[in-house]
């Protein structure tokens, strides 16, 4: 049996990031969620990072380049955090060995809105 | 607003790059820097660079003194400090820190905090560094490239720094120091990061300004008879 959806007072306020990630070698969306959740727990610890309510929703491949491979992708996270959860994923710099880079090109209420940053 | 006085230049091909990513990130105005050695070679791409930046983003130089030898370190800014709009010097030695400090000549002490336990300032260099118009740059770099142990002491550093600069208001800056395109973040990553390591809005937005005005008080050095007295160029 499912849960009840809560009705809209009772559900968490969300934010949509579109996240602009360049890296050295390829990376699944299965990677890019490990090294969201890692480099959230590593900056700002587990308890606080219970509260971000991290999901990934989206995740496109833009282009090939000589020096990296340039993705982007939407995050969710709740409305009061943004500002950790953006300096967390601005502080990511090597997965696996790779280089990587997140940073936040732009955030929404929905996720519709967030598409005009891809 | 958003400046950035340390973005490690290189060859020209990887500071197109690096300006036009920044550009593309929300950033106004960068300095390439480069050290005492290299400023020279660096200073003659500058048309070529200007070519390629034109309409992009506005750039210029700071020369990064990186010493230990207080001698040579007060040799290469009588020697560069003409040519180039901001100097800054790599701390972290705690006489070097204070020898920079003291020189009205140097606009900026970097990383003053480098490969030690403390953060390498005190409320007497404090007091210098207001007196003698030296700001203290932190650079974003040293908390990206660093983690665990390592990384918890550096935002421990800076706090200590805050503390410092809250008392006594000397100048503060803060820079990126980015090496390739994978350093470069959007401004607004670069202010919530600092605004994680305990700096307020304010304060962030102050040290930019801080930025502007060490190239703008760098413009008109020449014309400056002592502190306090300029030369103008108005008739009227």
């Amino acid at each position: 049996m499912r849960l009840k959806v809560l009705p809209p007072t009772l559900r968490k306020n969300n934010r949509y990031l579109t996240l602009d990630i360049k890296t050295t070698s390829p990376i699944t969306k299965d990677e890019l969620v490990s090294m969201i959740w890692d480099t959230c727990i590593r900056f700002q610890g587990e308890a606080m990072t219970s509260n971000f309510n991290l999901w990934v929703m989206k995740f496109y491949e833009i282009e090939k380049t000589d020096d990296y491979i340039n993705y982007k992708s939407i995050v969710r996270c709740q409305r009061d955090f943004v500002e950790n959860v953006r300096s967390s994923l601005a502080l990511t710099y090597k997965y696996n060995g790779n280089v990587v880079s997140l940073t936040t090109i732009g955030i929404s209420g929905t996720i519709k809105a967030s598409q005009k940053y891809i | 607003m958003f400046f950035d006085l340390n973005v490690k230049g290189s060859s020209l091909e990887n500071n197109v790059k690096l300006a036009r990513q920044a550009s593309e990130y929300g950033w106004e105005h960068i300095n390439f820097s480069y050290n005492q050695n290299d400023f020279k070679n660096a200073l003659n791409l500058s048309d070529e660079l200007k070519d390629s930046l034109k309409d992009i983003i506005t750039f210029n130089y700071t020369l990064e003194i990186k010493s230990t030898n207080i001698n040579e370190i007060r040799k290469a800014v009588h020697k560069f400090r003409n040519d180039s709009l901001c100097i800054s010097v790599i701390g972290g030695d705690l006489k070097v820190n204070r020898a920079v400090l003291e020189n009205v000549k140097i606009d900026v002490l970097s990383r003053p905090y480098l490969k030690r336990y403390d953060s390498g300032l005190n409320h007497i260099l404090a007091k210098e560094a207001l007196k003698n118009n030296v700001a203290i740059e932190l650079c974003f770099e040293d908390i990206l490239k660093s983690y665990l142990a390592p990384r918890a002491k550096i935002i421990s550093n800076f706090r200590d720094i805050y503390t410092l600069y809250r008392k006594f208001d000397f100048p503060l800056i803060l820079s990126s120091r980015a090496e390739s395109i994978f350093d470069v973040k959007t401004t607004q990553d670069f202010v919530s990061v600092f605004k994680q390591t305990g700096l307020s809005e304010d304060e962030i937005i102050s040290a930019f300004k801080t930025s502007k005005d060490i190239l703008e008080f760098n413009k008109n050095r020449k014309d400056l008879i002592f502190k306090g007295v300029r030369r103008v160029n108005d008739e009227a």
